[in-house]
């Protein structure tokens, strides 16, 4: 029966393939080149993530709605507040015949929790005690502690061949579990992918080919777009968006991203120690014309707090800060400040869409209330050398954050005190943060977490901005499900008809 | 210096290069007395506008558009020409001092303080410029007084080598031999004897440099390496605006024209410089 399907698909691709060869390879073009192969060591989602996912199995798939859907697990749930139970497809395996079962997933998670050989993404399975395989296609996850977001983050998770790890370097060197398989890999210029022929699955790969292409330049990527050279790009300036609408060749769009643009403040150093002080740089901020201006109306300002609407914690009762200057000066002169000297203003350069134009635009309103800034652009590999290696982060500077998870779990332990992240001490925020995570309860979590939010719009350990758009360009030959979550795979677009 | 001018009414290149160069100092020399609007201020509402000649002495009119802030560009302009002109004069005389006083020393002193020095400057010579100055501003960080020095830095070697080339023959010459013989000290030689002497081919050099390093100090600013917004500089127009290239062309092509400008004046009055100074050149007219 299986055979007698796969050989009605192969037909039916052969079938497209004469009427519309073309449409059937597609390229998708990157902002920056892959740097792993291995995908336990980055989490960079819209770039190294997003490419291994069309080779790697996942146990569970995120929709562009957000929503869960089953891959290798086709069900899910957690039994008490520290036990979640996966059911597998059974019978799937690798193209090298490795067996895609139980083992295989409770060995991938043993490899990145092993505390002896850390990987990049180990932070996200600290809470993970252990894995206890029932049967082939059954397994149980163990949590120190209740984790409500497990199954979220278990959807950026893919699993390699143990057998095949073992013998061969995953940094380098693929093998396929999933719908595609590389075809071609020149590093730093482009990945070419085709369809995995020994899939497991019903469905099958929607292209012929699928190619990743670096194209580093906006205007490039614009340019080729439009050329019909790609047929995807994201990080488009709001502004350019009508122009792509406007041709033949493509249609553009933006919907609301999960990440949040704001200003850090290091709270640790004077004067952003002085909370009147980070309120009046709140007021001074005309949040409205910048999303107006600068973004074409199409970015949302952030109800002072990071999370947008779209995660798990959000707080709908919090309004913006206004645009006051008065109220800025007027607590700028209580604050007791001495405002003669610049404070540095740190912008990771080409990392936020469009965002040299949102730290000249804020600086200068900072300088409308008398706040001088010192702009200090550098690469944004130096910027997180600063943020986080260093723990020397500049007293302003530009930052987006997101978390994958979509859920205040992920997004506000970033400024939890004691994060190498924070630069924010405070202790009833991290009361309510600790509350929120101690149980798996909907309300009880909701609860805290509105109260965590209050605390830090009061507090203001940032100036809250707006949630940045997710800008794409998609030319006509194909149709495509927008997201803002950053990954970007050919699943969620379909040849045009 | 009659002389001099009558030559450069003669050379048709020279004097337009001389009386463009002239131009762009005396602008940027005078641009706060302009009445221009404020280069690092804009107004968000009116990004990226168009060059528009309506109403060109109205407050507010903006004859060459709008940046991607609504920052006035033709202000920009001027104001970045204060710069770069100021981090290119600075680098190339600094590089002029160090590199003549350096290739005297050599080219007098000879032995084995010639061959350190010559050394030296072939290993600098191997490294490509461009590296030198992103790793040295890299490590230093980013700031006008560090950009100036890292582009006297990849300056001096071309004065050291010229300047002692000429000194090696200067050296064997009798005024040379003569004060020599009368008990000079070497520094009095090297100072009132060989100096005078060579400072023609160093401002050659320096007028054919002052091009260079400021093509290269736009590349630095470019890379965002040169002064840092919102302070303008012309490099970094051209990075900020080419994102907008094919949508708002302002942003880059005028910018680009003046670094064109102003480096094509610079090298039209450097050839005739070099043509005037060089007796081979000279007596053919």
């Amino acid at each position: 029966m299986k055979n007698l399907q796969k050989l009605l698909s192969a037909t039916a691709v052969a079938a497209c393939m004469t009427t519309s060869a073309f449409a059937l390879d597609i390229t998708i073009a990157q902002t920056s080149a892959v740097n792993t192969l291995d995908p336990h060591a980055s989490a960079s989602v819209g770039l190294d993530l997003s490419v291994l996912s069309h080779i790697y199995p996942t146990l569970l798939l995120r929709a562009p709605d957000y929503s869960l859907q089953p891959s290798l697990a086709t069900e899910w749930k957690a039994i008490d507040d520290l036990t979640w139970q996966f059911t597998l497809t059974p019978d799937a395996t690798f193209a090298n015949g490795e067996k895609l079962d139980a083992q295989t997933v409770a060995w991938n998670i043993n490899r990145v929790t092993d505390a002896d050989n850390p990987k990049r993404i180990s932070s996200w399975f600290s809470q993970v005690e252990s894995v206890n395989v029932i049967s082939p296609t059954e397994f149980q996850i163990k949590t120190s502690s209740p984790y409500p977001a497990l199954a979220d983050q278990l959807s950026m998770f893919m699993l390699l061949p143990p057998e095949w790890a073992e013998a061969n370097d995953p940094t380098s060197e693929t093998i396929s579990g999933f719908l595609y398989e590389i075809s071609e890999y020149v590093p730093g210029d482009h990945i070419t992918l085709k369809p995995n022929e020994s899939y497991w699955g019903d469905e099958s790969a929607k292209f012929d080919s699928v190619t990743f292409r670096v194209i580093p330049e906006t205007a490039s990527r614009i340019a080729s777009l439009l050329a019909g050279e790609v047929d995807m790009i994201n990080s488009v300036p709001a502004s350019e968006l009508a122009r792509i609408d406007a041709s033949d060749m493509a249609s553009a769009g933006a919907v609301d991203s999960t990440r949040s643009v704001f200003i850090k403040f290091n709270t640790e150093k004077a004067p952003l120690d002085n909370k009147l002080f980070r309120q009046a740089l709140n007021y001074a901020v005309d949040k409205d014309l910048i999303a107006e201006a600068l973004f074409d109306g199409r970015a949302n300002v952030s109800a002072c707090q990071v999370m947008t609407p779209d995660y798990f914690g959000f707080n709908p009762d919090l309004t913006a800060y206004e645009y006051d200057p008065e109220k800025a000066k007027q607590l700028l002169e209580e604050s007791g400040v001495d405002l003669s000297q610049p404070i540095e203003f740190e912008l990771p350069s080409g990392q936020y869409l469009q965002g040299a134009e949102v730290t000249q635009a804020v600086a200068q309103m900072f300088e409308d209330v008398g706040v001088k800034t010192e702009i200090q652009s550098m690469e944004f590999g130096a910027y997180l050398d600063k943020y986080r290696k260093a723990h020397d982060l500049g007293r302003l500077s530009l930052l987006g954050q997101a978390w994958a998870t979509i859920d205040a779990d992920g997004l506000l332990t970033l400024f939890k005190p004691g994060n190498q992240y924070s630069y924010w001490n405070d202790a009833t925020f991290d009361q309510h943060l600790i509350a929120g995570g101690s149980t798996t309860d909907q309300d009880s979590r909701l609860a805290a977490y509105k109260a965590a939010t209050e605390v830090m719009c009061d507090e203001a350990p940032v100036v809250f901005l707006y949630a940045q758009p997710a800008t794409y360009g998609v030319s006509s030959r194909v149709t495509y499900q927008p997201r803002g979550d950053d990954w970007m795979r050919a699943f969620d677009m379909m040849p045009a008809e | 210096m009659k002389n001099l001018i009558k030559d450069l009414m003669r050379s048709k290149a020279g004097l337009i290069g001389a009386i463009l160069l002239l131009l762009i100092v005396f602008v940027a020399v005078f641009a706060p007395f302009l009445d221009l609007p404020d280069p690092t201020r804009g107004d968000l509402r009116a990004r990226l506008a168009g060059p528009t000649w309506d109403g060109l002495f109205s407050p507010g009119a903006h004859p060459l558009g709008t940046d991607e802030v609504g920052r006035d560009i033709l202000s920009r302009m001027i104001h970045g020409s204060r710069v770069t002109l100021l981090v290119a004069t600075t680098a190339v005389v600094l590089g002029g001092i160090v590199g003549t006083a350096l290739g005297i020393w050599a080219g007098y002193k000879g032995g084995l303080v010639d061959r350190v020095l010559m050394r030296l400057v072939d290993i600098q010579l191997a490294i490509p410029l461009m590296l030198l100055a992103l790793l040295v501003v890299a490590a230093l960080g980013p700031s006008l007084r560090n950009v100036v020095l890292v582009l006297a830095l990849t300056s001096w070697i071309r004065y050291a080598r010229i300047i002692r080339a000429q000194v090696l023959s200067l050296r064997e010459r009798e005024f040379v031999q003569s004060a020599h013989a009368i008990g000079a000290s070497t520094m009095r030689i090297m100072f009132f004897h060989i100096l005078p002497n060579v400072l023609t081919p160093a401002l050659v050099v320096g007028t054919l440099e002052l091009a260079r390093i400021i093509i290269m100090d736009s590349a630095l600013s470019f890379l965002g390496l040169g002064v840092q917004p919102p302070t303008p500089s012309w490099g970094r127009m051209l990075a900020d605006g080419r994102v907008y290239i094919s949508s708002a062309w302002w942003t880059v092509t005028f910018p680009g024209l003046a670094i064109v400008l102003t480096v094509l004046s610079v090298n039209l009055f450097g050839d005739w410089l070099r043509d005037y100074f060089d007796p081979k050149t000279r007596n053919k007219k």
